[in-house]
């Protein structure tokens, strides 16, 4: 470790832990946009985050004190219950003309702010919603992929593909031959469960110092060394343990 | 975060790249007072013109708009800065300049746009450096991109930007070869494990003699 390691250390902990947890989610959210397969779900850092997003929008309402929304049955009851949706952030906003300007500028940045951390929240779980819609049964039937789902995720895949599997049965497949009805059918050497393609090409950066720093690529001679701050065009399968690791970052 | 996003899957777009470099910290001169502000993202301290501060892209963006505060561009996008590198660019071929931050690309393209004013006189010299950078840089990236194989290709140096540019073509040729060796590299696998199981086999043998010696 040398002086620059330890002064990133030093700046690491200095960073304040809501800047690090927006950090954190921008690169998952990379990652998952990047990689073949689902990665493990961030529930800690997600569980933060939406606790800082659910004050916010009271503290938007509480510089923005407006009766009528408050009349409305309880809105901050229903927030603070976790009902985000309920409230329309438009809303506040048509409120803001009678308030006085500096006020009203406090409640514009916020909001803005408040408008960017949500959509990187959204653009993270529908990256994930993605590939849970498309390798559905993949991940269901194998035990440690599953594990990467949060359980409102695993309750989603679950009922989304028991819609799938009976409008498909109302539609068509009621009418086929009784061995032809299953959707994981894998007669005749071709499977029809989808699963994601690990060889596939990403791009990564060498994030860290790594010890064991030859990642080689299976089935070929072609070897290479990971030196932090490379970056790399490779297939997934060759960096993989890496990345799940934090070693490498995809991006 | 312009259009919103579309795409909910494959890498990312030029747009969320945008939206990506709007988050990283920026110097400004604040032209007014401002109350400490408890942000998500972390605590913007009170502003007491002029004194500087540093607060995040998007914000400063927000606040140049207003005309509220001027932007103190980042030491690297200056004229003389960038000649030297486009110096450096032109006259080495075989490499990228490492002088350049990772997000260089979409961060002068964004400080242009919203305060030609602080790029300290003659943006339009800036901007004609600029583009002489990136058109370097892009044949080199061609050039690089002649050499792709099926393994893999080491990319340096190479901002974000750059990368979202020629992602799409390098992975699917990546991706293409690596179909078209497939059937080598299969064979070669299950030579692999075929071998494999012989040692295995032979070990078994010899422990069979060891059992006729006793």
């Amino acid at each position: 470790m040398d002086i620059d390691d330890l002064l990133q250390e030093l700046d690491d902990n200095k960073v304040p832990g809501g800047t690090r947890d927006i950090n954190d989610l921008t690169q998952s959210w990379i990652a998952e946009r990047a990689a073949p397969e689902i990665l493990p779900f961030q529930t800690a850092l997600l569980e933060r985050l939406m606790e800082r997003i659910r004050q916010q929008v009271l503290e938007l309402l509480h510089l923005n004190f407006c009766p009528i929304l408050l009349f409305v049955g309880g809105v901050r009851e229903l927030i603070s219950r976790g009902f985000l949706q309920v409230i329309q952030i438009e809303l506040v906003e048509t409120q803001t003309g009678n308030l006085d300007p500096k006020t009203n500028f406090c409640l514009i940045l916020i909001q803005t702010e408040l408008e960017r951390v949500k959509f990187l929240v959204r653009s993270y779980l529908r990256a994930r919603i993605h590939k849970i819609d498309k390798y559905s049964i993949h991940i269901l039937t194998t035990p440690s992929i599953r594990g990467r789902l949060s359980p409102p995720e695993l309750s989603y895949l679950k009922s989304h593909l028991g819609l799938l599997n009976s409008h498909f049965l109302a539609s068509f497949l009621r009418r086929f031959p009784e061995q032809l009805r299953r959707l994981d059918d894998k007669a005749g050497g071709i499977s029809m469960v989808e699963e994601p393609d690990l060889d596939s090409a990403v791009f990564c950066k060498v994030v860290k110092d790594i010890e064991d720093n030859i990642a080689t690529i299976p089935g070929t001679d072609a070897e290479f060394r990971l030196t932090k701050g490379d970056v790399y065009v490779v297939r997934y399968s060759a960096v993989r343990e890496f990345v799940l690791r934090g070693e490498v970052e995809l991006i | 975060m312009n259009g919103g996003n579309h795409f909910a899957s494959g890498p990312l777009t030029p747009a969320e790249v945008a939206f990506l470099c709007e988050a990283q910290s920026i110097t400004i001169i604040p032209r007014q007072r401002l109350d400490g502000l408890d942000l998500i993202g972390g605590y913007i301290p009170p502003f007491h013109p002029p004194q500087r501060t540093t607060i995040p892209l998007w914000l400063a963006l927000l606040l140049k708009r207003q005309r509220r505060c001027n932007i103190v561009p980042p030491p690297w996008l200056s004229a003389p800065n960038i000649e030297r590198i486009l110096k450096i660019e032109t006259e080495n071929q075989n490499l990228f300049c490492p002088d350049l931050p990772y997000r260089w690309l979409e961060t002068a393209e964004l400080l242009l746009e919203a305060c030609p004013d602080d790029l300290g006189g003659d943006d339009g010299e800036l901007r004609v450096l600029l583009r002489g950078l990136r058109e370097v840089r892009q044949g080199k990236v061609r050039e690089g991109l002649g050499k792709l194989e099926a393994t893999y290709l080491q990319m340096n140096n190479l901002g974000l930007l750059e990368i979202t540019e020629v992602r799409g073509f390098a992975k699917s040729v990546v991706d293409g070869l690596r179909k078209i060796g497939a059937s080598r590299e299969e064979a070669r696998r299950n030579r692999e494990e075929e071998e494999e199981e012989e040692g295995r086999y032979r070990g078994g043998t010899s422990l069979g003699m060891d059992d006729d010696d006793f």
